[in-house]
Formats: C-alpha cells, sequence, structure tokens
C-alpha cells in the first residue's frame, strides 16, 4: 500500500523540520569557523537550505497541514543533529555535513521517491527532485574546497563512519 | 571611549591566520586617494566588511529561531548576497595584485550589532543604518569609478548596490511589523541606536569621520523602502558641513 496524504504530509513536515535545522547548523558555523573560504560556502548553502525549507514548508499546507509547518523526527536523528551542530572542529564540522548528513537524507529522499505515487504526490515528487539536485551541488562545492585546502579534510576515518552509521540505523525519520 | 569596552561591543567573529584583525580605524592601512595601493586596500577591507555583514546576518538567523519564517528567508538571503558580495571583492583586489590578509581588517560592524538581542535593533543597526549608509557611499563610488574609467569596479559596486536596497528594504518592512507586534521595540532600537553611535566613535575616532561626508542617494533610499519624509530629512542632515 502506497502513502496516504497524512504520510506524506507528516514525511514532508519531518524534511522541512530538517532543513530548517540544516540552515541554523550553517548560520551559528559561520561566524566561529575561522576559514573565510568555509564562511563563504556555508552563506551560500544557508540560503539553499533555507530554499529547500521554504519548498517543503509550502507543500505542507497543500497536504492538509499548516503552512510552513516543521515536524520533529525521531529522537535518535535529532540528538545526531544536534551533536554534530555543536563540533567545533571546521574539518569534522564539514565531513559531519558534507559526507554523512547530506548522503544519508539523499538516500532517503531516493527512498520516499521510490515509495510514494509519482502522480498522486507529484508536487512533493519535484520539490524532492530539486532538493536532491541542490544537495548534489553542495556536496561537490564542499569537496572542491577541501582539494582547494586539503588540511580541512583531515578528519578522522573511524569518526565519519561512526556518523554515518548512526545515521543509517535509524530506519525512518518520521516521528 | 575604548574600542574594547565590553558594554560597546561583543565578541568578534573568528579569523584564520592570515588575518590581522585591529580594533580602531587608525590603526589600519589608511592610503590617501591616488596612493598605488589606495584602491587594492580598499577593495581588501570591503571584502572583509562583507563578510562581516555575513557573519551578522548568520547571527541573525541562529540567534531568533522563533522569528517570522519570513523574515528568517530574508535573512538566509541576504547570508548569500554578502557571501557573493565578499567573493566578488575578493576577485577583483586579487586580480589587481592583492592578497588576502594582505592589510588589517575590522570586524566592528560585527562587534556591534550582535550585542543587541532583539531582531528588530539589530536590523536597524546593520541593515537600516550601516547598509542604508552604504547605498549613499556606493552610488558615490559608481559615479567616481566611472571617471576614472574603471568600469569594473563600476559594474561591480552597481551590482552590489542592487542587492543592498533588497537588504535595507525588506529590514524597513519587518522593522515595522516587529514594532507593530510589540512596540517596546520601537525603543529597544532608540537605545541600540544610541549606544551604536558610540561605538562607532570609538572605532572610527575623529580621524576616521573628519571630512568624510556623501550625499544621500535618494532614489535608493526610495527604492530601499524609507519614506520620502525620512528620505528628505537623511538628505538635510547630510548636506549639512
Amino acid at each position: 500500500m502506497g502513502l496516504s496524504v497524512s504520510d506524506r504530509g507528516k514525511a514532508v513536515a519531518t524534511f522541512r523540520y530538517v532543513h530548517v535545522e540544516l540552515m541554523e547548523t550553517l548560520a551559528q558555523w559561520t561566524p566561529t569557523s575561522p576559514e573565510m573560504e568555509v564562511k563563504l560556502m556555508l552563506g551560500e548553502h544557508i540560503w539553499d537550505a533555507a530554499q529547500n525549507a521554504d519548498a517543503l514548508g509550502k507543500r505542507t499546507r497543500e497536504l492538509r497541514l499548516p503552512l510552513q509547518h516543521s515536524l520533529k523526527p525521531v529522537d535518535a536523528y535529532v540528538h545526531l543533529l544536534e551533536e554534530l551542530r555543536q563540533e567545533r572542529d571546521t574539518s569534522r564540522r564539514l565531513s559531519g555535513f558534507y559526507d554523512a548528513l547530506l548522503p544519508g537524507l539523499d538516500a532517503r529522499y531516493h527512498a520516499y521517491l521510490e515509495q510514494t505515487d509519482a502522480l498522486l504526490d507529484g508536487p512533493t515528487v519535484r520539490i524532492l527532485e530539486q532538493v536532491r539536485n541542490t544537495s548534489a551541488r553542495m556536496v561537490q562545492q564542499s569537496r572542491a574546497l577541501r582539494a582547494e585546502l586539503p588540511a580541512l579534510g583531515n578528519v578522522d576515518r573511524g569518526w565519519i563512519e561512526t556518523m554515518k552509521q548512526r545515521d543509517s540505523r535509524i530506519p525512518t525519520l518520521v516521528s | 571611549m575604548d574600542a574594547s569596552d565590553p558594554s560597546l561591543f561583543g565578541h568578534g567573529p573568528n579569523r584564520d591566520g592570515r588575518f590581522a584583525v585591529k580594533e580602531r580605524w587608525i590603526e589600519c592601512a589608511n592610503f590617501p586617494v591616488g596612493h598605488p595601493a589606495q584602491v587594492v586596500e580598499f577593495l581588501h577591507r570591503q571584502m572583509n566588511e562583507e563578510v562581516d555583514s555575513l557573519e551578522s546576518s548568520a547571527r541573525n538567523l541562529s540567534d531568533f529561531p522563533g522569528e517570522d519564517w519570513e523574515v528568517r528567508l530574508h535573512l538566509a538571503r541576504q547570508c548569500a548576497d554578502e557571501a557573493r558580495h565578499a567573493r566578488m571583492f575578493r576577485r577583483l583586489f586579487e586580480k589587481r595584485g592583492g592578497t588576502v590578509g594582505q592589510y588589517p581588517v575590522l570586524n566592528f560592524q560585527y562587534r556591534i550589532i550582535t550585542q543587541f538581542d532583539s531582531l528588530a535593533a539589530r536590523l536597524a543597526i546593520q541593515n537600516r543604518s550601516f547598509e542604508a549608509g552604504g547605498l549613499d557611499a556606493i552610488t558615490v563610488g559608481i559615479e567616481q569609478a566611472r571617471q576614472d574609467g574603471d568600469f569594473e569596479l563600476a559594474d561591480l559596486y552597481e551590482a552590489q548596490i542592487a542587492d543592498e536596497i533588497s537588504h535595507v528594504r525588506f529590514a524597513n518592512e519587518w522593522i515595522r511589523k516587529l514594532v507593530e507586534k510589540n512596540p517596546a521595540n520601537l525603543l529597544r532600537i532608540a537605545q541600540a541606536m544610541k549606544t551604536a553611535s558610540q561605538a562607532f566613535e570609538a572605532v572610527m575616532g575623529r580621524e576616521g569621520i573628519e571630512g568624510v561626508n556623501y550625499p544621500a542617494d535618494k532614489q535608493g533610499r526610495l527604492e530601499a523602502g524609507f519614506t520620502r519624509e525620512e528620505v528628505e530629512i537623511t538628505a538635510n542632515l547630510m548636506s549639512r558641513p
């Protein structure tokens, strides 16, 4: 059985919560990350995350929820987001965000797109495809920055693998 | 007045080791007009000020999570615009032989703005005061750059001022809404303006302010949402010696 309108609404509102969190995380990191090139990349990506949240928030209204409605994800994912947000090291910030969090979200959007009906849920499909394209560009830009400034890529591989595993062990974000 | 007075300034943003961060204008490399390094130093300084604006807008997002989504969307857009402005200035001064960190920089705008605990006050200082004043300076800059035949710089300024008008405009709209929602914001704004003015004087000193006077960019200010009356008052004040 496919997703009901209520299921879709909850999922979209949950994704919106996440993108607002991503926006606020990047905003919090911008003045405290010393490297200028990192600040400038984060500044652009703040707007990307905000636009994603906005598009999802307009969709929640269409799915019979309030406009710009957010639903908190499951506790395990909220803790993961909060932990990363408190990270102080620039390299870990970048790796956690662009190597773990965004690819993990992309996998979840892919799973949603596989599950939903592309005709009944057409507008959500369109939004998530745009979100995925934007995220792919953000990841690419972060890789280009770390190639330009290799010191930013010095991260304990064990730490990042742990982050990825914690993410992948959370079966669904929807509470 | 002291440029490190904690009653006037908050903590500065982090900068990497390339930058020499100063607290007062007099400590910067202030070359006279016509000096071979003046334009490159100016562009380098502007780059850092755009980074300051980015950082201030980012703080407004993270410090006020409960604010209306529409104003947060404007703040997020401002972050991207200011980042782009920093890149624009960097591209130009590097093309003209400069390097990042070549000259001392000031982070006074961030240090002044972020000490206030209301979004209305921060918008009044950052967007409605600093950036609005920037409209006047940039308009003069465009004219001067064209007269000098520096069309590359004129193009940069024109792109910049179009964005800055948007930033001032949304601030004008939202300050009115925030004051309507909570009239106490008017008092917060007034107090913030007084503190910011003292802080600005502490940073700039007499040397940084003397002889600096631009006419008001009336058209830009109207597009930015100031009323005709506000524009005329500003123009009259700025026309006084």
